[in-house]
Formats: structure tokens, sequence, C-alpha cells
């Protein structure tokens, strides 16, 4: 509302306590397992709770590298691989789909962005079951491959969505003076437009990556073998089997969110427009 | 030949680099879609997956599914309810941060850009963060609550039928809030200020300008955040199967999770292909009419 009006002195300081308040509130959850994680798995059961650890246990994050069935370091790199490959394939069909869909006009477009449009709302249960099916059939069941092919979908129609608008307001005359300088269409998509839409393209990478990371359905059902299971799925079958150990639950999930906070702390205003303008408009 | 070489002589050939995306897309997604219908309409099971010959049994599947204690309907009853009341309480709070941080004091970029991570965290922690944080003995919010003297006894949240639904949506509470505070945010960055100024010097109050400028040059935004959040609410899947996997006596149990548990954990295929497509029709037509929505409110 007032977004422009200045505001007094003393307005300003009761807005940032209030903000800063309003923040350490909603992002608390996550203060606490980092506090747990760093406790003794004595410690956590302690009544009143402390709010930062008496005795620094950090063998939680230790334990697993050496011992254990569920080593948290290979689900994690498991899980590297899967969101990078979802990645890849998001951004390289993703990049030329989006500068078509943008620039020229052909039978059937709008039945194309529609599809697009759809499909970023479908159910993961939808697919479950017959790729299930499907990838036992290509030999891909239980192959990182598996995971890969079906976190793209999510990534690909978000990435085409996005990078759309991107090309759509690059104006004619830099496409037309590419042209002149004796690029035909492949090469003056590839030389001159795509250096233009880097940061749409970021947005998108760092989108399909982060939808292959939170992914648990496609990696659980997917992927038998718990040495090749991303480390989503890895926490879950852990639950399963050892039941709720919480310093090393809680462990798993600060070493889950590092690349994610990484993200958000080197990328944050990609993140916003990658928030804003893929949702609202189509 | 020469049909297709005058074909992609004009802006025709704009398909060409649509049409790997495009392949792949039908592929991975639009055949699977055809595939589970097959499926919902066939007797697959742990013995019948790997034969060729598969039954077609009609529409048992669904009778069956209605017949069966009618967990179907419990699932569909329970997922509505979850998507209601999260996305009621998501917007309201999410409305009301994106005002307060759309006030220009010094806070009020970076503060919000942090309030954006719990959107971003994988729903797999999320859902292990909130478990722990319900748990009954170990849990903070028992611990909190008996401290400020609500209740004295501690509550049994994710094992008690009655209190498990509750937990779960407000964690997905928690994670919708960012979604809809920074769409309403950039919704609101959209009304001029000229009608703010205009409005201050005809001597409107704040209430009078909330509700006579922001609410309705807002309402295609609210139209949208609401029929998003609706859609993204709908299928969730991964949170509630994490936190309590459908639990107690299916007291949690969502369309996403029923299907799920028919198919890999009871074997039974055809019924939770039938499960997914049941919300898969809802979400098809609540999404149709999003995409009618934008397309006559927007440009083309």
């Amino acid at each position: 509302m007032d977004s422009d009006l200045k505001l007094s002195k003393t307005k300003n300081t009761v807005y940032c306590v209030i903000s800063i308040v309003l923040l350490c509130v909603l992002l608390f959850p996550l203060y606490w397992i980092f506090v747990t994680s760093l406790k003794t798995e004595k410690e956590i059961f302690q009544i009143p709770p402390t709010f930062w650890p008496e005795v620094l246990n950090t063998k939680s994050y230790l334990a697993q590298v050496k011992s254990g069935d569920f080593n948290m370091f290979r689900s994690f790199g498991n899980s590297m691989v899967i969101s990078v490959g979802a990645m890849l394939i998001s951004i390289v069909l993703a990049v030329p789909a989006s500068y078509g869909i943008a620039k020229y006009h052909f039978k059937g477009k709008r039945a194309v962005i529609l599809g697009f449009l759809v499909t970023q709302m479908l159910p993961v249960s939808v697919l479950l079951t017959p790729l299930f099916i499907t990838f036992q059939k290509m030999n891909l069941y239980n192959t990182w491959w598996s995971t890969i092919l079906s976190d793209a979908t999510i990534g690909i129609p978000f990435s085409v969505l996005i990078l759309k608008n991107f090309f759509a307001t690059i104006p004619k005359e830099i496409e037309e003076a590419a042209y002149i300088d004796g690029c035909n269409k492949f090469t003056g998509f590839i030389k001159v437009l795509i250096p233009i839409a880097k940061p749409g393209v970021v947005v998108c990478g760092i989108f399909s990556f982060l939808y292959g990371w939170g992914d648990l359905a496609y990696g659980m059902t997917f992927i038998l073998d718990q040495e090749k299971r991303p480390i989503t799925a890895g926490i879950f079958n852990f639950i399963g089997q050892y039941g709720t150990k919480w310093s090393y639950l809680t462990a798993f999930a600060v070493v889950t969110i590092i690349p994610v906070a990484l993200i958000f702390i080197l990328m944050q205003k990609y993140i916003i427009s990658g928030m804003t303008s893929g949702a609202v408009k189509g | 030949m020469k049909g297709i070489k005058k074909y992609f002589k004009y802006d025709n050939v704009g398909i060409l680099f649509v049409l790997p995306a495009l392949i792949y897309m039908l592929v991975f997604v639009g055949y699977p879609i055809i595939y589970n219908f097959v499926l919902s309409f066939q007797d697959v099971t742990v013995r019948t997956l790997r034969s060729n010959v598969k039954e077609f049994v009609g529409l048992d599947n669904y009778i069956n599914l209605f017949k069966q204690d009618n967990i179907l309907m419990t699932s569909l009853w329970n997922t509505l309810f979850f998507t209601v009341v999260c996305i009621l309480f998501q917007f309201v709070v999410g409305f009301a941060l994106a005002v307060f941080f759309n006030k220009n004091f010094k806070f009020a970029k970076p503060v919000r850009g942090l309030l954006l991570i719990p959107w971003m965290i994988p729903m797999t922690i999320t859902g292990l963060m909130f478990k722990f944080m319900f748990s009954t003995d170990v849990g903070i919010i028992n611990f909190f609550l008996r401290s400020l003297g609500i209740i004295h006894k501690n509550i049994d949240w994710l094992t008690n039928p009655t209190t498990a639904m509750f937990a779960v949506i407000f964690a997905n509470f928690w994670i919708g809030i960012p979604f809809n505070m920074i769409l309403i945010a950039t919704g609101l960055t959209t009304i001029p200020k000229e009608l703010y100024e205009s409005a201050a010097i005809d001597g409107a109050g704040k209430f009078q300008t909330f509700r006579k400028i922001t609410v309705p040059l807002l309402k295609p935004t609210m139209e949208s955040v609401l029929i998003l959040g609706f859609i993204y609410t709908f299928k969730v899947y991964d949170l509630v199967y994490v936190m309590t996997s459908g639990g107690p006596v299916n007291s949690t149990q969502l369309l996403s999770t029923y299907s799920y548990k028919l198919s890999f954990e009871m074997f039974k295929y055809s019924e939770g292909a039938a499960v997914a497509n049941v919300l898969f029709v809802i979400l098809f037509i609540v999404s149709s009419i999003y995409l009618k929505f934008i397309y006559t409110e927007g440009e083309e």
C-alpha cells in the first residue's frame, strides 16, 4: 500500500522489530532441527528442552560416514547426480522449445502451451504406477535414469513457461541484426538469443534442480537399492528401519537443506522471479 | 515431401524447436496418463504384473473401491478438508504479511526474502521436522503449549485420529505462507501509487482505501493464488506420507497417499491407478477452470 511514503523514524524501528520477530517465529522450525542435530540423544529427551546444546555433539554427522546401512553422504551424491541430470535434460529441451513458442506461429501452438500448463498441475500419483511398470519393461527400474527422467517431467513445463516470457521480451530487431550478420535461424538462436535469455535459463536451472532435489515419490518408488537412492528416500527408509532416532534424522535433514540454503544465499533474486513469473501468468 | 517442405518454409519452422520437448513430454507424461486409465480398467496386481495378457475388468476397480470400507470417500473428503483449510489459513496470513512487507521500512526486503525459505525446503524434510516437533514426548509444540498453560497433559498429535489432520495441515500451512505472500506482494506492486495518493487527498481512511482500492484491484491476483493454491495443495503427497503415512486409521489418508498405498504397499496396481485417476480428473477440471480464467482475463 503506502509503499513509497516515507515512514517516521519510530515507525521504521517498530516495523523492523516486528519483522524480526516474525522471522524468528516462522523460521524457528529450521533453527530447531539444526540445534537438535548438535545434541546428544539424551539431551534431546531432556525436559525442559535446551535451546542451545549443553554438550556439542557432532557424532550424528560423522557416524554415517563409517558405518550403517544408510550412508548419508553417498545418498547426498546420488541426489546430486539425479537432480543435476534432471536439470540438464530440462534445460536442453526447454530452452529451444520456449524459443519456438515465443518467436514463431505454428499450427497447434496454443494446444502445446495448454499442454505444458496442464502437466505443471499434474499430481505425481497419476504417473507413478504407469511409469513404474514402464521402467520395469525398459530395464530402467532401479537405476538413476528412472528418477532423472521422471523428475525432468516437472522441470520441463515449468522452464518452458518461464523462458517463453523471457524470449518474448527480446526485441525482433536483435534477431534481425543477427540474420544480417550472417546467422541463420539456428545459429542466431544459439549465438545471440540464448546469451540474452541467460537470467531466465538460470531461473529454470535452479527450479529444475530443486524439483529433483525435493522429490521423494519417484526416488522411493523407482529405485530399490539403498545405495542408489536419493537422500530423501534414504531418510524415509531410515525412519522405517530405525524409527525415530532424532539426533541422526535431524542431521540428515540439515545436510539435505545445505544445497537449498546455498542456492538461496547465492541466487535469491532469481528465486523470487521464478516463484512469481511462472506461477501467475501462463 | 513437397508438402513437408512447404510447411516448414514459413513460421512453422518454429515447431522444430518445440518438438524434442514435446516428444519427451508425450512419452513420459502423455503416454503414462493414458496407460493409467487403461490400468484402472484392468486387473493388474503383483501376480499379473509381468504377464503380457491383462484381464479387462471394466469398472470393477472403481466399484470395489467404493465398497471397501469406503476409504476412497474418506480420502476424498480428507483431501478436500485438508486443501480448503490449508489455503484459507495460508491466504489470510500470506496476505497480511504481503501488506506488511509492502511498507517502506529498512528490513522489509531482506526479511521478506528470508521468509521464502520454507517454500524451498524439500517436503520430506519439512515432514520430518514437523513430525519431530509434533511428537508426544520430545515435541517442542507440546512443551510450548504446556508452558503457556494451554494443555496439562501431552497431546499425541500424530497418533490420535482427531489431531493428526490438524498437525499435517499446520505443516503444510507453514510451507504455503511464502507462496501466498510473494504472489500477493507482486500483485500489490502492480497497483498504481497515484490511486492511493488521490484516495488520501479525498480523505479516505485506511480501511476504506483497502476495501475500495486494494481488494478490487487485487482480485485477479487473489483468484489466481487461491486456484493455484488449491491445485498444489490438493496433490500434496510427500509431506503427509512422511508425517503420518495416511494414518492413524486413515484419518489423514489423502487421495495421493491412498493411491500410493494401494499400488506400492498392497501391490494392487489397478486400484492404485483408479484412485490416482479420481485425483487426476478433479485436478484436471480445476486446472481447466483456471486456464480458462487466465486466458479470458489475460492477453491471448
